[in-house]
């Protein structure tokens, strides 16, 4: 999954690109899960280790085949800097190791945003033909405008929390985004080294969102549904080093959870739903 | 207070047990305890339920697992405001677990409680070199510059090697295999019973799976349905092929008739009767009675694993029974030798004049009663996870004798005996029965 690293050097080299988003999906068949790369993942974001898939861990399988798509020619957004602004996980129920997982990647929703374009790559997670898990992540390239954007789409982000005793505290240090990338496989640089993240207008390294999200959704461990959605807006982005605060609140059904910074400027405001 | 009452045996869960190293290298103590006590939540229907409380332990525990049972409680799907503690009394601590929440439920302080435990040979914890902690202990205590440097001045190459967990006695330097070969010999127990001790118990665990036994017993974990120890097409001839690992060259005790390092996790359902009722639950077994006892291995020339002879002849004094008033006996297998060094005991007139102060020896065990659907040598044993799992076994045993007995209209004692031996020279026996 290091191989990452040369596609986002040739995307930020690589000039030119198209208007519009290809039209058509990415395949991978039978994706391994190893043991040990789960291990690892989830002592990284703080989930337990029983076999089962965490929500999100098979957006880090399919992050490849997003990070594939999009560094093609025609794909009309630069990939290095782009920030993700929002990620909704839908699973039937928790996949397992040693499952045969096939995954399906596709690019959607090309649209005008206030600071710039955003796209949603759409990643499917199937199980003998049939979907078990989806995952919308929409990234926005800022101050890109490419032809083919669509009207701006009306955003409402979970309300998360709002106030109230923090459910927990958590002290993130800075080799944080070094650890989930190794865990992971997303070399972003903004997530690296102070000095990168600068280079893209980031006073210091930041912590990938997709870490915020899972350590927060591995804090409701032991009281969730096997089946849920989980939809997470990231709003300002968590500089490292950081002490964060993690609130929870039940909803009617699921719960409502946020992560804020000590002076309540918010990270995440995320919401999980049954099924 | 109401009068006592018998705590039940609801029933309980289990993950395949795995040899050090093996299916489970990459899981923790409270991943596996946590993925237990779901498994037995999701069998009984307990989730969101709050329970009474929970006890479980560890033998090999990380510092920052203090509390891990609480700790297992919060991740799993029983409800958050289920109390938990920790306990530890090495092998015996998974018995220790139950014998403390039946008490409870018993006296009526419960009407409900999981007794559960775990180990991990392949996650044990390793500790800082014990004199570099105590440079380090002094560096943070020290208030001036002048007592830092000082502190500092205690540092030293060597100590950069860390502790590694042993499993020897810290009192003798002894391993427990070392302990037992001891005691072996003390008693003459023979190899080739001890090969036979060790064949049985794999063929009845392996008979046991073939039958569906431990169909509600056991819950896959991490890709494992059956403990990874059992080889069920093992014999006397194969195991006579071993070398001897304990004892010297001249020595009985190999890798065949030894337990293995093992991890995995346990947990028994207890609770009232009329709890389980509520619960539309079925009840197993009653527990009747329990004993602990201890032995000077160190000075009193007592073998280490010997407590339970002396615990079993007091519990049996105190209930109003004899040896042979049991359908079943689960005598836990730390080494084949030990089981048959404790029955040896136990059937010695000397012993039993000399060391135990009874005017006759217990006497023999119904050896066709004995250990019944296999036990440690075949299943492994993860140090607190062998009560658990002995418990809810005979539990499920004796309800299943006592079915049979109902149709074919004959009738048993109804009654199951566990023995279960200890580091520190202690031991934990127990009685439980069918329940009617």
């Amino acid at each position: 999954m290091t191989g990452l690293a040369p596609l986002y050097l040739r995307a930020a080299v690589r000039p030119g690109r198209g208007d519009a988003l290809p039209d058509r999906d990415l395949v991978r068949t039978g994706v391994p899960v190893d043991p040990e790369h789960l291990a690892r993942y989830a002592r990284v974001c703080g989930f337990g280790f029983d076999g089962a898939l965490p929500a999100t861990y098979p957006h880090v399988l399919g992050h490849p085949l997003q990070v594939a798509l999009m560094v093609e020619r025609a794909f009309p957004l630069p990939l290095p800097g782009l920030v993700h602004v929002r990620n909704t996980i839908t699973q039937e129920r928790p996949l397992a190791v040693g499952e045969r997982i096939d995954l399906r990647v596709r690019a959607e929703r090309l649209a005008a945003h206030p600071k710039g374009t955003t796209v949603d790559l759409v990643t499917t997670a199937l199980v003998e033909g049939a979907p078990v898990w989806l995952g919308r992540s929409t990234y926005l390239a800022r101050g890109a405008h490419p032809s083919g954007a669509g009207a701006q789409a009306a955003v409402s982000s979970p309300p998360g929390v709002e106030g109230g005793a923090p459910a927990a505290v958590w002290r993130v240090d800075a080799g944080t985004g070094r650890r989930y990338a190794g865990a992971s496989g997303d070399v972003n640089p903004i997530h690296l080294h102070p000095l990168a993240a600068r280079a893209f207008g980031f006073p210091r390294a930041i912590a990938h969102g997709m870490w915020t999200a899972a350590r927060a959704l591995a804090a409701l461990r032991g009281r969730l549904s096997p089946a849920f959605t989980y939809d997470v807006g990231f709003a300002a982005p968590l500089l490292l080093p950081s002490t964060v605060e993690l609130r929870t609140r039940a909803a009617a059904p699921g719960w409502d959870l946020d992560v804020r910074s000590r002076d309540g400027r918010a990270h995440l405001r995320a919401a999980v739903r049954p099924r | 207070m109401p009068d006592t009452r018998r705590a039940a045996v609801i029933g309980g869960n289990r993950i395949p047990f795995a040899r050090a190293g093996g299916a489970y290298a990459r899981a923790s103590n409270l991943d596996m305890l946590t993925a237990t006590l779901d498994g037995l939540a999701a069998r009984f229907g307990l989730a969101g339920e709050r329970l009474g409380e929970v006890a479980g332990g560890a033998v090999l525990k990380h510092s920052r697992d203090r509390d891990l049972t609480r700790e297992a409680v919060l991740g799993s799907t029983l409800s958050p405001y289920t109390p938990a503690y920790d306990v530890q009394q090495a092998c015996g601590t998974g018995l220790e677990t139950v014998v403390a929440v039946a008490n409870k439920i018993a006296l009526g302080q419960l009407d409900s409680g999981i007794a559960a435990g775990v180990d991990t040979a392949s996650d044990a914890p390793v500790g800082l070199n014990d004199d570099l902690r105590r440079v380090l202990m002094r560096l943070n205590n020290a208030r001036t510059l002048r007592a830092r440097i000082a502190a500092l001045g205690g540092l030293r190459p060597g100590q950069v090697v860390p502790e590694l967990p042993r499993n020897a006695e810290p009192r003798t330097g002894l391993s427990m295999g070392e302990h037992a070969a001891i005691t072996a010999r003390q008693w003459r127990i023979g190899r080739a019973e001890q090969d036979e001790l060790a064949a049985a118990s794999h063929r009845n665990l392996a008979a046991a799976y073939e039958r569906g036994f431990f169909d509600d017993l056991v819950t896959p974990f991490l890709g494992l349905t059956r403990d990874q120890n059992l080889r069920p097409d093992t014999s006397v001839e194969k195991l006579a092929t071993l070398k001897p690992v304990f004892g010297g060259p001249d020595g009985t005790m190999t890798a065949g008739n030894s337990t293995p390092l093992t991890d995995g996790a346990a947990a028994v359902l207890l609770g009232s009767d009329e709890w389980a009722a509520e619960h539309r639950l079925p009840v197993l077994a009653h527990v009747v009675d329990a004993e602990v006892a201890a032995v000077d291995f160190v000075h009193g020339g007592d073998g280490l694993l010997t407590a339970p002879v002396h615990a079993v002849p007091r519990l049996l004094a105190r209930q109003g029974l004899t040896l042979q008033d049991f359908d079943f006996y689960e005598i836990h297998e730390a080494f084949a030798s030990t089981v048959l060094a404790t029955l040896a005991a136990w059937e010695d007139p000397a012993f039993a004049k000399e060391r135990l102060g009874l005017d006759a020896p217990l006497g023999a065990v119904d050896r066709s009663r004995l250990n019944v659907v296999g036990s440690s040598l075949a299943t492994g044993h993860p140090f607190a996870a062998t009560g658990g799992r002995i418990v809810a076994t005979l539990a499920k045993a004796l309800h299943e004798k006592a079915l049979h007995e109902k149709a074919q209209r004959e009738k048993g004692t109804g009654r199951g005996l566990i023995s279960i031996c200890a580091a520190g020279g202690q031991g934990v026996v127990a009685i439980l029965e069918a329940a009617r």
